[in-house]
Parts: structure tokens; sequence; C-alpha cells
């Protein structure tokens, strides 16, 4: 156990491999003895308390997200954002972009790729039947999304991968330390050849309704989207859904893992699926916490936050407060009560959320339906190094 | 003050009174109704706060914007008495309204 976890000391450092294997004692002295914490060495504030970041999210004017969501962009003096990376927009600027997405990844139409998602999972699952060994994270998890993603903009199969790596690869941080600055997350090229093409060759995908949408811009301009603003929205899309729905892939191959019991019932009764989805995804959020800017000085418990300062609301904290989730360090797919805050809140949350669970679900669903059990080989497992999500880029197990 | 009476999937009842200006939303997660997800904290854009209004309480209602309008094409089962009830927002005239959740919000 490290020094500050067995002194009880009230601490949390986003960067520490060691606390990041286990950052959940960490979160509860936090909420407990330091509803606002303050972190010197990398100088930033961080909320811990359910109701703190429910209600906080909602004050975009003091919280801003136009400095972009993950710290270290924030603290950059020449931050660059271009227009429709709405992800890193406040309203109005957000509500013009965001708006035009809204009405694609909604829980029907994500519904309605259930066929095709399990027709994909058939597809990365089939040939591991009769294995002894599985890896949750390079046979499945690093695989489903991008397929999906890939899917819904009408990307060739075979070059789904070489994306998926580019932009994995500028969102990672070196063990133990913040991530460059420099990194260009969201904004790698590789689309751009798909986009030119879907120009004469429109189809029923995502890319050309993007290019079709009119919209009316920041401006009061009504028009269509720039072939730029076009790029940027699918860097976004890819860049938000991959990792992030990877992550929970490995999660549930850890957790019904650890959860043999659990993992039986559900084989047993598939209708219990969509319960132990959220379930996972309230325990360990693949992405923990968002960051915003602070626009104006902020009185929070009893402390003023200066105008300049860095926001961490870590969401995997609010997850497990016992004041909205009794026993919160305890995975329970049987729960009742309150909805987990893992897709974020507020005119930010995340659009691929039903999405997100449509593949946690059909993903489950295949896995169990071949592989009912598994013992996990955590000797040779590996925890990520990213300042953005959590979760495991490897993670082997034993079929039986 | 409205008194608002819940019906969740499973037929389980919820009789709250709810203060003015509360959204619906809001407070059936306070009451732990199931089956109300509310992900985007009633910024109209998540579509996982579906309900269903009694027929006779459909016109008391504020008008749907149209995102609002949008999104309950896009929901698990839509019905004409289909709403977004973070876009209900509660006030005297409400009072005796009742509210049945969908069997699923995804
Ligand atoms: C389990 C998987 C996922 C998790 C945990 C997750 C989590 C989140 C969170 C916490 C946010 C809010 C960020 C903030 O407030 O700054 C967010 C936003 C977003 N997510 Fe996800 N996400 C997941 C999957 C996806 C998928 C599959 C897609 C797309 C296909 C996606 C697209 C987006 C986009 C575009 C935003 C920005 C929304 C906006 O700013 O209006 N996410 N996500
Ligand atoms: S809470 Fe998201 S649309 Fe109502």
């Amino acid at each position: 156990m490290s020094e500050s976890n067995a002194t009880g000391e009230v601490y949390w450092d986003p960067y520490r491999p060691d606390i990041n294997l286990d950052p959940y004692p960490y979160f509860k002295r936090l909420r407990e003895q330091a509803p606002l914490y303050y972190n010197k060495e990398y100088d930033f504030y961080a909320l811990s308390r359910f109701d703190d970041i429910n209600k906080y999210f909602s004050d975009t004017t003091t919280f801003s997200s136009a400095r972009s969501d993950i710290m270290e962009f924030i603290k950059e003096d020449d931050l660059e954002i271009p227009d429709g990376m709405f992800i890193w927009h406040d309203p109005p600027r957000h509500t013009s972009y965001r708006n035009i997405v809204t009405r694609v990844f909604t829980p029907r139409r994500m519904n309605e790729l259930e066929s095709k998602i399990r027709a994909y999972c058939a597809r990365c699952l089939d040939p591991m039947i009769g294995e002894t060994n599985f890896n949750f994270i390079d046979d499945f998890g690093a695989q489903l999304p991008g397929g999906v993603i890939g899917m819904l903009l009408g990307i060739p199969d075979e070059d789904r991968d070489i994306i998926r790596d580019r932009i994995d690869n500028s969102l990672r941080t070196e063990s133990g330390k913040p991530m460059e600055s420099s990194q260009s997350s969201y904004q790698g090229e590789g689309f751009e050849d798909y986009v030119e093409w879907r120009k004469n060759n429109p189809s029923n995908d995502l890319m050309t309704d993007l290019l079709n949408a009119e919209f009316t811009d920041p401006d009061g301009v009504k028009r269509k989207l720039t072939t730029e603003e076009v790029l940027i929205f699918i860097n976004v899309i890819a860049g938000a859904g991959n990792e992030t729905t990877s992550r929970l892939i490995g999660w549930t191959g850890k957790l019904l893992g650890d959860h043999p019991d659990q993992r039986r019932q559900i084989a047993k009764d598939l209708s219990l699926v969509p319960a132990a989805i959220e379930e996972i995804l309230r325990c360990e959020p693949p992405g923990p916490s968002v960051a915003r800017y602070v626009t104006k000085d902020v009185e929070i418990h009893g402390q003023i936050v200066p105008a300049g300062a860095v926001m961490q609301f870590i969401l995997s904290s609010a997850n497990r407060d016992e004041s909205r989730f009794a026993d919160g360090e305890k995975f329970n797919i049987h729960r009742e009560g309150s909805p987990h805050i893992t897709f974020g809140r507020g005119v930010h949350a995340c659009l691929g959320a039903a999405l997100a669970r449509v593949e946690g679900r059909v993903g489950l669903e295949e896995m169990l339906k071949r592989f009912p059990d598994w013992e996990l080989d955590m000797a040779n497992a590996e925890m990520s190094a990213s300042s953005t999500t959590r979760g495991w880029d490897s993670l082997p197990a034993f079929l039986r | 003050m409205a008194k608002i009476k819940f019906i969740e999937f499973s037929g389980k009842e919820h009789d709250v009174e709810i203060a003015n200006g509360t959204s619906i939303m809001q407070a059936a997660l306070d009451e732990n109704v199931r089956g109300i997800v509310g992900d985007c904290g009633g910024s109209c854009s998540c579509a996982t706060c579906h309900i269903y209004v009694d027929e006779s309480w459909l016109d008391k209602i504020e008008v749907k914007s149209e995102m609002e309008e949008i999104l309950l094409e896009e929901v698990c089962d839509p019905q004409d008495n289909s709403r977004l009830s973070c876009q209900i927002i509660v006030s005297d005239a409400l009072d005796g309204m009742v509210l049945r959740v969908p069997e699923k919000q995804f």
C-alpha cells in the first residue's frame, strides 16, 4: 500500500500509476474530507461529490469547455479550437453544431443498428470458439467500437484499424506524466480521402448526412458544413467513441470476471444484461473525469476558486457517492435507484451514449452466448496510461 | 405545488408532491422512479426521460419545442401522448396529473 493510502492523506494525483490502479479509496477521502480539493503540484481543483458535479456541470458560463475538457490542453497558452469541434465549444456555438447530430445518435436509430452490431461481434468472436485464451481488448474491445463507427460512417473494414490506432495514440500519455500539450487529439488526419470520395458517391451513411446537413451557424447564417467542419465532426465522433467503448468492454470482462456469481446469473437470464451494463458503467467509468476552465471567481464549500483555474469533475467518484448510491463501492447488477453520471451531464452529455449502450449490451450477450465462463489472467493484464480514459490495454483470460 | 402520480412499467405507483418550477424528470429522479434516466440533465438532447402523459392533461402542458418534436420520434415506442419529462415544468395547473413510465429508454 502506498504511503498516502496508509496514512489516509487527502490526496489525488491523476498521473500516478499506482493510484490509477485503484483510485477509489482516494476519492472516498476527497468526498468526505475535501469536497473541494486543490492539488498544488499540478495546480487544479476537483469536485468529487455527486450533487456538486450534477449542480456545477450545468453552469457552462462559469465552467467553460471552450478551452477543451482535458486539463493539459486547458493550461496551454496558444490553444486553438476550430469551429465545429463542439465538444470544446460553449453554448450558443455548441448548440448550433451539436443540434446537427443530436437527431442522429438517438436511442431508436442506435437500436436499429443492433443486428449489424451483432453480426460484427460474431465476426470477432466466432474465430475464438474452442480457444482457451481470450483477450478482452485485443480480440474484441479494440475492434468492435472502431468497426461500428466505421459502419456508421461508411468506411471500408480494412481501413478501420489504421484510423483507430492513429487517434488512440494521439490521446495517450507516458506513464506517470501529464499529456504532452502539443498532441493534437481529435484533429488527426486520415478521413479526407473518404470525405472527398463520398461527396461524389453519396450513400446511406453518417458521412453523407453530414455533407448534406443544413444548419444555422453561430453567426446566424443558414448553410451546409464546410468540408473542414465535416472532418472535424468525424474526428470528434471517432475520437470520443473509440477508446471509451473499448474500455467499457474491458471493464465488462474485468468486473464479471471478478464476480462469477453475477456473471452466471446474467448468462442464465440475458434480460439482466442492460442493468449489468449500467452497473459496469457506474462502477468503472471509461472516462473517469472531465475538466473545465473556470471563467470567473466562484465560491464552493466556503472557498473561492479563482478565475483561470482548472476544475476536474471526478465522475467516477460521484458514481460511488454513498449519499446517492447505497453501498456505492459494491458491484451489484440488481442495484435500484439513481442513474450514474458516466456519460456526463448537461449540454455536453455524451452524444454516443445510446450507441455505447447498444455496443456494450450486444457485445456482452454475444460473449456470454459463446463463453459463459472465464478466469482472468491478471498477472499479464496491463492498465492504460491516458489522461482521458481509464481501463485495460490488455486483459487476457482463460476460457472455460 | 402539484400532486403527481408516476406509474412505473412494473405497475408500482409513486404519488409525489412537487414544487412549482421543478421539471418532472428531476422530480422522478429525486423520487427514485425507475425507468427515467435523464443523461443530459434536461438539455433536451438525450431522449432518455421519455414519459407517457395521461391524455386529459396533454393540453395543460407547455407545447413542444422543435427539438423535443424531433427527439420524440426517436424514443423507444413513441405514442401520441409521449413527452420528454425534462420539458414538463410543474405548476399548480398540473395538480392531479398521471404519468406512465415506458418499458425502456434505450
Ligand atoms: C462507454 C463509452 C463512452 C463513455 C464513457 C463516454 C463518455 C463521455 C463523456 C463523459 C462526455 C462528456 C464530456 C464533457 O462533458 O466534457 C462525452 C461526450 C461526448 N461523447 Fe462520449 N462516451 C462514450 C462513448 C461515445 C461514443 C460511442 C460516441 C460516438 C459515437 C461518443 C461521442 C461523444 C461526443 C461527440 C461527445 C461530445 C458531446 C458534446 O460536447 O456535446 N461517446 N462522452
Ligand atoms: S433529460 Fe435529456 S432529453 Fe430530457
